[in-house]
């Protein structure tokens, strides 16, 4: 791609500079009729407009600029924007690819900057049977992005696709299925159906994958084709290889979710598969196996269930509970109501487990929403480890990471409890996640620990970041609504940041106060008598709000006090937020109530204030109000009751965790973390009452066991290994593997184009089992991988 | 499963959009900018929700990777591929920056056409793609001082902007095609991140070493890579902690990595695929931080040397609630707190390789990601 194609070079070539003091808003706005010639807009103008001119225009000109000739200066010259695509046009008909390849290049370069393009389709689509891979490659690009478009252009380009289908080598008849099933053309539907038919009995597993690739995009081209797609991914779902697998899945998840019954006989299988799949499918087929483990299995939990309520406290209420504890524990139980787990369960369990291990986050939150929702409650805890260690990674990784945490924390508090510190929070991590990670520590404070966590929260409080610190007086709260036994530490310590000097902390302590005090406001006369005299200084709405509606509350504690306060507010009315206006009349009328004698007058002024208030919610109070207090002759048979009325009991506020409600998603999916629906998100059953038959799910075996079939293989690998080096156009990828293998004829470092194309095809014969040897290798690979320290498998020895 | 994928600039230009799906029109991006622009300072939530689709994102490198979905998409497959994608650009175009983006954008373009198939990930296994992909990187100029900025230290965020990029590391993995070799280099990072908070008595509340062996080979065609590390180093509870050994509470190893005699002598070998990310060798302990800093450069330090600053900051009255906890940063070169060490490095040549021994760079850093002492 020429660099003039890039706008902010362009420009810099002027390198007309602007005034310095005159920032680019406070030019004139771009006045340019849109038929004008662009070469009549002076250039600094135009650098001016570059920041807030009608882009649209400008980046007309910007297109024509940039693809119309080499030069900028003539650039500005040409205006006819019918014939900018002249020269790419040229170059893509030539005959050197290098030119094609170059035209392509700029040309996938203004897709990707979202220009059109699309007048170029039929200079572009007859390069689709060029022989050069580069230019092959980006043709696609093209052809995909624009086919929707041009339809029937498009369909010119089928036959070489279907002559692709034929070709011997696995990657050419790949890559062809790829390309085809992407062009969104609606009446090549029945050659889609057909293509995808054959090749999932392709003998390459390559193929057999990208088959599986084409369902979901054959079905949403046209989703009449359902019933014949999952006849295909029925025979898919019976494909052996682990590269067929997870693709399979992903369209099974797409097209037919709901045919659970397609899976019980490959269930076995894909358990045993799971390990070797590649990692992204790895994460499908986690999540599928869970659902399908939802509906056809007993909850083990079950017979626990009965006894959750009393068994919660003490199984881990105490400090260090040990696991093996909780399995006798869940071993005891079992005795005496006999449940077994299904073997397929816990097939599904233990192959699972080891993925705990993966390098990839995705593949390790599958495996830790599988064990949260399927395994015991006491074999649940071994994922709190993986959790733990992702907080490790990308900040990104950790937020995602965090927010199932503290669902999990909320249900199962004793499984994060010996990881405490991990979630301590350090200086750098960004806002979000100190207040995930407080959410986390709030949800594990328990008697024993809460010493430790309220001096953690402690230092918190001296943040720099107002936010956290908000976040931190708000976990206070909860703490002390939570344990009892740190009530009164904890509003001793928030009483003392009422004299902070920063206003938002204190605003937030008075909201956080207020709530606390509902709870035993008798023994704090106090406090309210303390926060009584910061209405003279506390600006905050929310703030004043709060105590004002606790005085208000309390007035009989504080007698002398609040008509005073009424006083003051009486005065200031006019200026305050609504927010506090309307406390403003509550406080008056609970005082007129109360203590008539001293605040009748007061309530008559404020009422009369409020009456012409502008905000409508402020005047419909003070009407409300003044019919049910104040008697008159009319007033009905409420009035008898205002006291009632406005001074009942009322409960105290539950705080309690925004995560609270949270597991009914099910975790690590998009609706949990947004905590509302996604499109698309799939319930997780309840289990079933009654165990569904398990016999469904054999498979009577037949031919050669698996592992003989592996060893074959492995035999064959050292020539196939010597074979996938031959890969053209990557010269020296692992020459020292090369040595080893016989036919190293054609690695060639520097061939042209189309001497590789032949050696490709030369060699496609033997391809398939390329294909095959490197996915063996795949395997070994992350068998290593899996295995952690345990040796490496016996294959590598040949290398 | 992704419907649209983007690169964008700092200033909300389109350098790459692949629309995966056909679903969602092509505005998407710039309903995406006005959404992260609207938000104060780098507050962007991880995830949005606009106009019916799921924007997920993440920023490197001064850039906006994002990706959108319309259906319920595994958030961690999401955030995972996305970073994913930030090392494989650089390993394919070397550095991550709008330049060396656009400059490449069909070799982009094509990594993405094998990545991504109808919005499912298909691999993103460097050796995979590799064999896969046919474009040529097209190198950017190496080192501006505007990249700076953007460069953190092995991708952390780190404070310290000072911290050059080795602007030999800079350049592509892959050498261009035709120009067999340059310059054979492998470097060896040992780095070491610490997570320390101390109590306001002096005692530590929490210790946590972070450990990485990070790689970035330059030697074209694939040699055997043997490193030795430190012997005494013992992993999970495998061995008795005695002392002077090195316990490690769990290690993870990239799947290249040939653990055949790791239990036994502790020695890695790998056959490498091109590697990390580098910076350059020199540095200076300092002390710094945030608004209210105060710093104290040491700019060398012997062996063995006990340095000792006291610094009497006075306060003016107030309440004592105004002086937060002291948070260090600082990096030791050519130190792991641990202990962990390199004992050795060997290169197999491989046959064909440019004349002459290739060339290895091994560095050992610790690094302070969050060292906060209590007051």
């Amino acid at each position: 791609m020429s660099p003039r194609c890039h706008p902010s070079l362009y420009w810099n070539t002027h390198s007309c500079p602007t005034p310095s003091g005159l920032s680019p808003e406070k030019t004139e706005p771009l006045t340019v009729p849109r038929g004008a010639s662009p070469c009549h807009i002076p250039t600094s103008r135009l650098q001016g407009g570059w920041h807030l001119g009608p882009r649209s225009i400008l980046v007309a000109l910007l297109g024509c600029h940039c693809n119309s000739t080499r030069s900028p200066a003539s650039a500005a010259l040409s205006t006819l924007t019918w014939c900018r695509h002249d020269d790419l046009k040229e170059m893509l008909d030539s005959n050197k690819d290098s030119l094609k390849l170059e035209a392509m290049k700029r040309i996938v370069a203004m897709i990707a900057r979202g220009k059109n393009a699309s007048d170029l389709f039929p200079a572009v689509v007859k390069n689709v049977a060029c022989k050069n891979i580069e230019v092959k490659k980006l043709v696609y690009v093209y052809l995909v992005r624009y086919a929707e478009e041009q339809q029937d252009l498009a369909l010119l380009s089928i036959s070489t696709f279907q002559r692709g289908l034929k070709d011997p080598n696995q990657l050419i008849r790949a890559s062809a299925l790829r390309v085809l099933s992407s062009i969104r053309v609606p009446i090549i539907v029945p050659i889609m159906m057909l293509a995808i038919k054959e090749a999932a009995s392709d003998m390459s597993p390559y193929v057999r994958k990208t088959a599986a690739h084409a369902i979901p995009k054959l079905y949403s081209l046209d989703s009449d084709q359902k019933d014949q797609l999952i006849e295909v991914i029925e025979k898919l779902l019976a494909d052996k290889t682990t590269l067929v697998a997870g693709s399979v899945v992903m369209a099974f998840e797409e097209v037919c979710p709901e045919r659970i019954d397609l899976i019980h006989k490959n269930y076995r299988k894909l358990c045993n598969l799971l390990i070797d799949v590649e990692e992204w499918g790895q994460v499908v087929i986690i999540n599928m196996l869970t659902r399908y483990a939802r509906t056809q299995f007993l909850s083990p939990n079950q017979n626990e269930s009965l006894l959750e309520e009393s068994a919660e406290k003490a199984f881990y209420g105490s400090e260090e509970e040990d696991t093996k504890d909780a399995k006798a524990e869940a071993a005891s139980l079992a005795k005496r109501k006999p449940y077994v787990m299904d073997p397929d369960h816990r097939l599904l369990l233990r192959n699972t487990k080891p993925l705990l291990q993966s390098r990839n986050a995705a593949v390790v939150m599958a495996v830790a929403q599988l064990y949260f929702h399927l395994a015991p409650k006491a074999e649940v805890g071994v994922i709190a480890k993986a959790l733990v260690r992702l907080l490790r990674s990308h900040s990104e990784v950790q937020y995602v990471v965090l927010q199932n945490v503290a669902t999990m924390s909320i249900k199962r508090r004793g499984m994060f409890e010996p990881y405490l510190k991990s979630f301590y929070i350090r200086s750098t991590d960004p806002t979000q996640i100190k207040i995930l990670k407080l959410e986390v520590l709030t949800n594990l404070a328990n008697e024993t620990n809460i010493s430790t966590i309220l001096r953690e929260f402690q230092t918190y409080i001296r943040s720099m970041d107002k936010d956290f610190v908000a976040a931190t007086i708000q976990a206070i709260g909860r703490c002390a609504t939570n344990i009892g036994k740190v009530r009164d530490t904890c509003l001793n310590g928030l009483v003392q940041l009422l004299s902070n000097r920063d206003e938002l902390v204190v605003a937030e302590s008075v909201v956080v106060i207020k709530k606390l005090l509902q709870m035993q406001p008798a023994q704090h006369s106090e406090i309210i008598k303390h926060m009584a005299k910061l209405t003279d200084n506390i600006q905050v709405p929310m703030a004043r709000a709060s105590i004002l509606w606790l005085i208000g509350e309390y007035c009989e504690h504080v007698p002398k006090i609040a008509p005073d306060v009424l006083r003051k507010m009486a005065k200031s009315f006019t200026n305050e937020e609504d927010i506090v206006k309307l406390q403003v009349i509550n406080l008056a009328a609970k005082l007129y109530l109360t203590n008539s004698k001293q605040s009748k007058l007061l309530t008559q002024y404020v009422l009369n204030l409020a009456k012409y208030d502008q905000n409508y919610d402020i005047r419909d109070r003070a009407r409300f109000i003044r019919q049910l207090i104040v008697p008159t002759e009319k007033s009905g048979a409420l009035n008898k009751y205002a006291k009632k009325l406005f001074l009942a009991q009322k409960p105290a506020p539950i705080l309690e965790s925004s995560f609270k409600d949270r597991d009914h998603f099910q975790l690590g999916s998009l609706s949990h973390l947004l905590n509302a629906k996604a499109v698309g998100y799939q319930e997780l059953p309840d289990w079933p009452d009654e165990a569904p038959d398990p016999s469904v799910r054999n498979v009577e075996v037949r031919g050669t066991p698996r592992c003989t079939w592996d060893i074959l293989r492995l035999g064959h690998l050292a020539g196939v290994l010597g074979e996938l080096q031959k890969v053209p156009h990557i010269p020296s990828l692992s020459d020292s593997e090369e040595s080893g293998s016989s036919s190293s004829s054609g690695t060639s470092s520097s061939s042209s184009e189309e001497e590789d194309e032949e050696e490709e095809e030369e060699g496609s014969g033997e391809q398939s089992e390329e294909k095959e040897g490197e996915e063996e290798e795949e395997k070994r690979k992350k068998r290593k991988e899996k295995g952690g320290l345990r040796k490496a498998s016996p294959g590598s020895a040949g290398r | 499963m992704i419907s649209q994928l983007f690169i964008l600039s700092s200033k909300g230009d389109r350098l790459v959009y692949r629309n995966f799906r056909g679903d969602g029109g092509d505005d998407v991006t710039d309903a995406f900018y006005r959404a992260v622009t609207s938000l104060p300072g780098d507050r962007a939530p991880v995830f949005m929700a606009r106009e019916g689709r799921h924007f997920v994102h993440v920023r490197h490198g001064g850039l906006y990777v994002g990706a959108t979905t319309t259906a319920d998409t595994s958030p961690f497959v999401l955030v995972e591929f996305l970073n994913r994608l930030v090392t494989l650009l650089r390993e394919h175009c070397g550095t991550l920056s709008e330049k060396s983006v656009s400059v490449n954008v069909a070799l982009v373009h094509e990594l993405l056409g094998e990545m991504v198939d109808f919005g499912y990930i298909q691999t993103t296994a460097t050796e995979v793609l590799r064999s896969a992909t046919h474009g040529e990187p097209e190198t950017t100029k190496a080192f501006s001082l505007l990249d700076l900025r953007s460069v953190g230290l092995f991708g952390a965020e780190t404070q310290q902007s000072k911290v050059a990029p080795g602007s030999v590391t800079n350049r592509p993995v892959l050498p261009p095609r035709g120009e067999q070799g340059g310059r054979s280099e492998v470097f060896v990072d040992v780095v070491e991140r610490l997570t320390v908070v101390i109590a306001a008595n002096g005692t530590p509340l929490n210790v946590d070493v972070q450990g990485e062996i990070r790689l970035k080979s330059f030697v074209p065609g694939g040699c055997e890579l043997r490193m030795g590390l430190t012997e005494e180093l013992s992993v999970g509870t495998e061995e008795q902690r005695g002392y002077g050994r090195l316990p490690l509470a769990a290690v993870a190893f990239h799947s290249s990595v040939d653990l055949e005699e790791f239990e036994q002598e502790r020695v890695l070998r790998v056959t490498p695929g091109p590697g990390e990310e580098l910076s350059s060798p020199e540095q200076t302990a300092e002390l710094q931080g945030g608004g209210r800093c105060l710093r104290w450069a040491i700019p060398r330090c012997q062996g063995g040397a006990q340095l000792g600053a006291v610094f009497r900051v006075q306060l003016p009255p107030t309440p004592p609630l105004g002086l937060g906890p002291a948070a260090l940063t600082f990096e030791l070169p050519a130190l792991t707190v641990s202990g962990l060490r390199l004992r050795w490095l060997r290169l197999s040549a491989p046959p064909g390789a440019p004349p002459g021994p290739p060339q290895r760079w091994v560095r050992h850093l610790t690094h302070s990601d969050s060292y906060v002492v209590r007051l």
